[in-house]
């Protein structure tokens, strides 16, 4: 026999002594020691003294599963009302117990624990049991993401008063052992809120995070999550161009000025939660971003309002012949133009209207322009050279994200090979190559305002940079796995992440802190999109679709897993009354948003996020094969859809 | 390892630790160190893939590729493994022997001069954008770049489990209309919903598309045909208008064989290829219609008007070809389709011998055997080839035994004075060699003597010999090069045309035929069904229905009964030639076969088919459907179509 047994001979040889038969019998039966043992059960005093106190609680395997056994009865056995918020404890409590199991090398034991417990955690972690289940020795949790988390970080759970009380209550008729105690004490931050215990629904909807819920604290700053007050653009130039509009109805220019005053003039005064014009500085606007400016206002003028009775149209743009190899797209703010990334590091643009694609005349002919010429612009652009497609050479690894600036003259990049590159959409070649990403960089995005961009990347930080400075300006660090995906507020002042470590933070970009830590998601976060207002942050993952109110950082409503493959693709249409996702599993889904945010502002703020049948979710639309990529609003509302077709096998 | 379910795959074993090491030259590694190395390989090997399955998603992808496990070894700064670039799936082979298990990828050797002399590979094409519109206004277009809106695996599955459309709670996701406006309005007022089986109202342009469609197949105009067919083999979203189809081909065909339009019956029979070509429609819950119609076109006995001059060969080969496409396609264990179609074809070749062997003598069975030994030639060349169709294993244990009594039938023929006879006799003898060529060559041994062959096989023997023989010699030749002028079509089946003095009657009719009948309406008239046609129940001023009744002591091999139609009178009243008569052996082991039956002539009378399509426990009925056929002589009268409008 090993010496596995001998505490246990140890401890029979003490029962015997003190005639306690029953448990003698159970023990005996339990562990299956043989008669033979039995028999020779005459152990000197001193050594049965010495196994028993070296026999330290934490070291004992059998101890584990005991305490273990023990936490979950008494919560199965707690009050409703406080069942669901304990029941969150269970699993750092496991986890700890697994990785403890394997620091004090009971390998086998750990293993056990894991089969025998693991089946029961919530089917959420069962992704990241699996991968702490490659954990098998002590010196492999140091290389380990994941247990390296759980051991350096404090995993949040949040318990009502007397949720918290009965659990001290039970910990303290626990003083034979000090393990789960230890644990608690160590990992577990319970974080005790006012207010009654929170059902199972709303227990569900904030878990999930790597490290459990966020706490009170860190979602109490003010977000200011108004738009800003826009520029007055009313020097318009007079809508000559419109002239077949001035011929359908004479008295529409009035209209449109009516409605062009409501825009812009009403709203951005009234509204309280926006932050001051000045607050980050903004870049002037030129005189072309102006003429840009002007042609979007007179754009959105005509567009369409959407609603459950009028669904956009979807114009699908399909990549032929791309196989798998078109990674990312995006589709420049008017409209016209089309960029796809691709896994040989090539990025192609297209153009989506019958304007071809000009390249910038060679720096002697520039010379010879008048530069006080009005039609300067025109000029300078090549006459003969034109293209409809055209491509730009210079990453070296899979290009992750392609993003427009808003004024469409220059184009972001990010790829595997670790580096942001700026180009140019005027000559056509690469301006800028920002290093500063240790690891891929995964996603990149433009500022609305221009000027200001937001990368992340597998280093698990994401960089704020503004296009004059080859440093990134802030590093907002905090993540606990890669940062899959960034967005950037409308107001420009904040930057919303979406990670690995099923977590949405907001950033704030004056101060670089965290204002917002958001859970809920049970997976990894592949796409986020503010919606319209700025109020609201729609998240996409591996088939859920989260949208949280960034005002208190809780979730608002959580929509129903329609979606069975990733959605990558999120986009609101340019009245916010429509969310679009769109995801591999080649489907596109419409959702009702101004029902979600009613219901949403319906309760009070914070509370009953309750999973939401499918009364949301207005169409679904299929493709072929296709998986989508991309999704884009026109400011017509006009839904713009990208995806490559992967074959008909 | 204590977890043994996850253990097996996901964990290296020892023993592979050491066959891996042995291939790199260590012969003795150590148990422990093996298992130490095991235990660490693995755990790296998993924190690979999990880094690898980050890239996977980052480059939109639910498949892990090679680059990924590169992109992650990359990022731990281990050099990539190069040269694992495959197009193909790898298959994992597994071999055990010696007391060892071993999973392997098959390496194989690569010539690389060949790699280097062989022609450059071709560039592949460059990506390119092509919009579509996925949706109008929240509707989607049923246009072939988008999904048909039914897919296939739910058409299958209603077919099988019609409750699970009922079940469904809300189709908003499949059906191809939004559930706002008018619909979404009706559904909220409407607080008892009756939910039908399957949409029986077809929109104005599904109607257009139908009498287009069904207009240009039958029609003169074979660009249009073309296009035609193309649109049912290749769009989607046409299962809406499926059970109109399937009753217009059947239709089609039960009026066309009466009037022997080989044409139109090959236009038909195309009509049933597209849409079994068409990826999007699953047509088993309408193979009752199709199959009776296409097993008529390769065993009626007579598809044209003139046997000897047309060449109504080459539909019998196409429909045979259909036949047995639907038998790969449809048959699963529960339909038993190929199984049931065997027995039809095998039934048709029943020699009189094994007739009078395996069933009962009876008064009706005196009628049978009589009719059988007088098949057509036609009817018989038809079998043969929807047997030969479904594989050489038929051949072998259906159409071989009975190639002596076949080669009697042949050979009386030929001998014969009828010039259509003698042709058909020719073509059935080159069928059956052709066939039976390859399958003897494969039972028989090399020394093929003509004695042997005649002694086996009866009249058909040497000339058998001869085949085998050259299909040994040449093997890839496969026994064509008959001489015998029978010409085997070839996927653009178009019919020949049809003599001047004819075709004018027939062409310049079609598309009208159509226009006008679809104003008509015709009453299907169900004749009150006899409950028990007995054999010697007096013929009917129409037909005479001689049915085989079974007694309970039928052998179960001769599962359907023959059932014999005469139409006694050449002038029939109302023109009374197509009829369906369905026929249940009572307590037989077979289920109940429905028999189309065919009769034209006052001096043809046969069973050209019996079909096993319907699974109803109905008792012995007769069905007779009018159908507007003008005899006797004169001009051709055009060929009318039925209307289907008394479906709608």
């Amino acid at each position: 026999m090993g010496d596995k047994n001998t505490p246990l001979l140890a401890v029979l040889q003490l029962l015997r002594k003190y005639n306690l038969k029953g448990t003698e019998d159970i023990l005996r039966k339990e562990a299956s020691l043989g008669d033979v043992e039995y028999e020779n059960l005459d152990l000197p005093e001193v050594e049965l003294a010495s196994i028993l106190t070296a026999h330290h609680t934490e070291s004992d395997p059998y101890s584990y599963e005991f305490a273990y056994d023990n936490l979950k009865k008494f919560i199965e056995t707690s009050l409703d009302i406080y069942k669901h918020e304990l029941s969150t404890l269970l699993y750092p409590v496991f986890v700890h117990m697994y990785l403890l199991l394997i620091l004090y090398d009971h390998n086998e034991h750990a293993v056990n624990f894991l089969e025998k417990f693991g089946q029961e955690q919530e089917d959420y972690c069962q992704e990241d049991l699996k991968r702490l289940s490659i954990v098998k020795h002590k010196d492999q949790i140091k290389g380990n993401e994941l247990a390296e988390i759980y051991s350096t970080n404090k995993f949040v759970v949040q318990l009502s008063r007397d949720a918290s009380s009965q659990l001290k209550r039970f910990l303290h008729e626990q003083k034979s052992s000090t393990v789960i105690i230890n644990i608690i004490n160590n990992h577990i931050q319970v974080e005790v809120h006012d207010g009654p215990g929170r059902t199972q629904a709303q227990v569900r909807a904030t878990t999930g995070g790597m490290l459990g819920e966020a706490t009170r604290n860190e979602n109490r700053t003010k977000v200011y999550y108004g738009l800003l007050k826009e520029p007055d653009i009313q020097v318009l130039p007079a809508p000559v161009e419109d002239e077949e509009e001035v011929e359908e109805t004479p008295d529409k220019p009035k209209k449109k000025k009516a409605k062009k005053d409501n825009i812009f003039m009403k709203k951005p005064k009234s509204d309280p939660n926006a932050p001051p014009n000045d607050r980050i500085p903004l870049p002037e606007l030129k005189e072309t971003d102006k003429i840009e400016k002007g042609k979007a206002l007179r754009e959105a003028s005509k567009r369409i309002q959407l609603g459950p009775d009028s669904l956009p149209s979807i114009c699908f743009y399909t990549l032929l012949n791309s196989g798998h190899t078109a990674i990312c797209t995006d589709i420049c703010d008017d409209s016209t133009l089309l960029a796809v990334g691709f896994s040989n590091s090539n990025i192609k643009v297209w153009t989506l209207t019958p304007v071809k694609l000009r390249g910038m005349k060679s720096a002697e002919k520039l010379l010879d322009i008048d530069r006080e010429a009005g039609d300067v612009l025109v000029r300078m652009m090549e006459e003969k050279d034109r293209d409809t497609c055209r491509t730009l050479y210079g990453h070296s690894g899979s290009v992750y994200k392609v993003a427009f600036d808003p004024f469409k003259t220059l184009l972001l990049s990010c790829s595997e090979d670790s580096t942001v590159r700026l180009w140019s959409l005027q000559c056509w070649t690469c301006l800028v190559v920002y290093r500063g990403h240790v690891w891929p960089v995964w996603d990149v995005r433009w500022s609305p305002h221009g000027h200001y961009f937001v990368s992340s990347g597998h280093d698990r930080t994401a960089r704020l940079w503004a296009t004059d400075h080859h440093q990134p300006l802030r590093i907002f660090s905090g993540h606990l796995s890669d940062v899959d995906c960034v967005q950037f507020h409308p107001n420009s002042n904040y930057v919303a992440t979406g990670s690995s470590d099923r977590t949405v933070r907001l950033w704030d970009c004056l101060t670089g802190t965290q204002v917002r830590i958001m859970t809920g998601h049970k997976s990894t976060i592949f796409t986020l999109a503010f919606s319209v207002c700025g109020r609201w942050l729609a998240s996409g993952g591996s088939g859920e679709l989260i949208v949280f109110d960034i005002s208190n950082g809780s979730p608002a409503a959580i929509l129903p897993p329609l979606h069975t493959a990733p959605i990558h693709a999120l986009a609101f249409s340019r009245d916010g009354t429509i969310l679009s996702s769109g995801s591999l599993d080649c489907n596109i889904k419409l959702w009702d948003f101004t029902a979600i945010t009613e219901e949403a502002n319906g309760e009070e703020p914070g509370a009953n996020p309750i999973q939401k049948e499918e009364k949301f979710l207005l169409r679904s639309f299929a493709t072929k094969n296709s998986p989508i990529k991309g999704l884009h609003f026109t400011r017509r509302n006009l839904l713009l859809a990208v995806g490559s077709y992967e074959g008909s096998a | 390892m204590g977890d043994s379910e996850f253990a097996y795959g996901s964990s290296l074993s020892v023993d592979s630790m050491k066959v891996i090491a042995e291939s790199i030259g260590i012969a003795s590694l150590g148990d422990d160190a093996a298992k130490e190395l095991a235990d660490d390989v693995t755990f790296r090997l998993k924190v690979i893939v999990q880094d690898s399955m980050k890239f996977m998603h980052h480059s939109k992808r639910q498949k892990l590729s090679i680059t990924d496990i590169d992109n992650a070894l990359k990022i731990k700064n281990i050099e990539c493994q190069y040269g694992f670039i495959q197009p193909d799936s790898l298959p994992f082979r597994f071999a055990s022997g010696g007391g060892r298990e071993l999973h392997f990828i098959e390496e194989k050797e690569i010539d690389l001069s060949e790699i280097l002399s062989a022609p450059p590979p071709k560039i592949p094409l460059d990506v390119s954008v092509r919009a579509h519109w996925l949706s109008v206004d929240g509707v989607q277009p049923t246009v072939p770049e988008n999904p048909p809106p039914l897919s296939k695996e739910a058409q299958k599955l209603e077919s099988v489990d019609p409750i699970s459309k009922l079940s469904k709670p809300t189709n908003k996701d499949a059906a191809g209309k939004p559930m706002c406006g008018k619909a979404a309005r009706l559904k909220a007022s409407e607080s008892v919903h009756v939910k039908q089986l399957a949409t029986h109202e077809l929109s104005v342009e599904q109607q257009l598309y139908y009498k287009e469609i069904t207009e240009a197949c039958v029609g003169s105009d074979e660009g249009r045909r073309a296009e035609a067919l193309q649109s049912l083999a290749c769009d989607p979203g046409l299962h809406e208008m499926l059970p109109r189809m399937c009753t217009f081909i059947s239709e089609g065909v039960k009026v066309n064989v009466v009037q022997n339009n080989l044409a139109l019956l090959i236009y038909l029979m195309r009509m049933v290829k597209a849409l079994l070509d068409n990826q999007s429609l699953y047509l088993e819950k309408y193979l009752h219609e199709l199959i009776p119609s296409v097993s008529t076109c390769i065993v009626s006995r007579q598809l044209c008007l003139r046997p000897e001059m047309d060449n109504h060969w080459a539909l019998r080969d196409f429909a045979a070809r259909l036949m047995a496409q639907i038998c790969k396609t449809f048959n699963t264990s529960t339909n038993n389709l190929q199984t049931r179609v065997t027995r039809l074809f095998a039934k048709a070749l029943q020699c009189p011998s094994q007739t009078n062997n395996e069933t009962g003598v009876g008064p009706s069975m005196v009628t049978s055997m009589k009719e059988s030994e007088k098949t057509p030639l036609a009817s018989l060349y038809g079998a043969v080839q929807g047997l030969a169709e479904l594989g050489p294993e038929v051949v072998k244990v259906f159409i071989l035994p009975r190639v002596r009594w076949l080669g009697e039938r042949v050979e009386g023929a030929l001998s014969g004075l009828g010039g259509a006879d003698r042709l058909a006799a020719g073509n059935l003898k080159h069928q059956l060699l052709k066939v039976l060529a390859p399958v003897v060559r494969q039972l028989r041994q090399p020394p093929d003597l003509p004695d042997d062959y005649k002694r086996d096989y009866g009249y058909l023997g040497p000339s058998l010999q001869q085949a085998v023989s050259k299909v040994r010699a040449s093997p890839l030749a496969g026994g064509g090069g008959g001489a015998v002028a029978v010409v085997t079509c070839t996927p653009p089946l178009v019919p020949a045309a049809p003599s001047p003095s004819h075709s004018h009657a027939i062409i310049s009719h079609a598309p009208k035929t159509v226009e006008t009948v679809a104003s008509r309406n015709v009453v299907i008239s169900a004749s009150p069904a006899p409950q028990s046609p007995a054999p010697s129940t007096p013929p009917p001023q129409k037909y005479v229905i001689v049915s085989q009744q079974k007694g309970p002591q039928t052998q179960p091999a001769s599962g359907a009964s023959h059932i014999m139609v005469h139409s006694s009178q050449p002038t029939i009243v109302r023109s009374q030639n197509s009829v369906v008569v369905t026929s249940g052996p009572a307590g037989g082991a077979a289920p109940p076969q429905k028999v189309v039956v065919v009769g034209v002539q006052p001096a043809h009378h046969q069973v050209p088919s019996s079909i096993p399509g319907q699974v109803s426990q109905a008792p012995v009925s007769v069905v007779a459907k009018p159908v507007f056929a003008r005899g006797g002589g004169g001009p051709q009268p055009p060929p009318e179509l039925d209307d289907l409008s008394h479906l709608a």
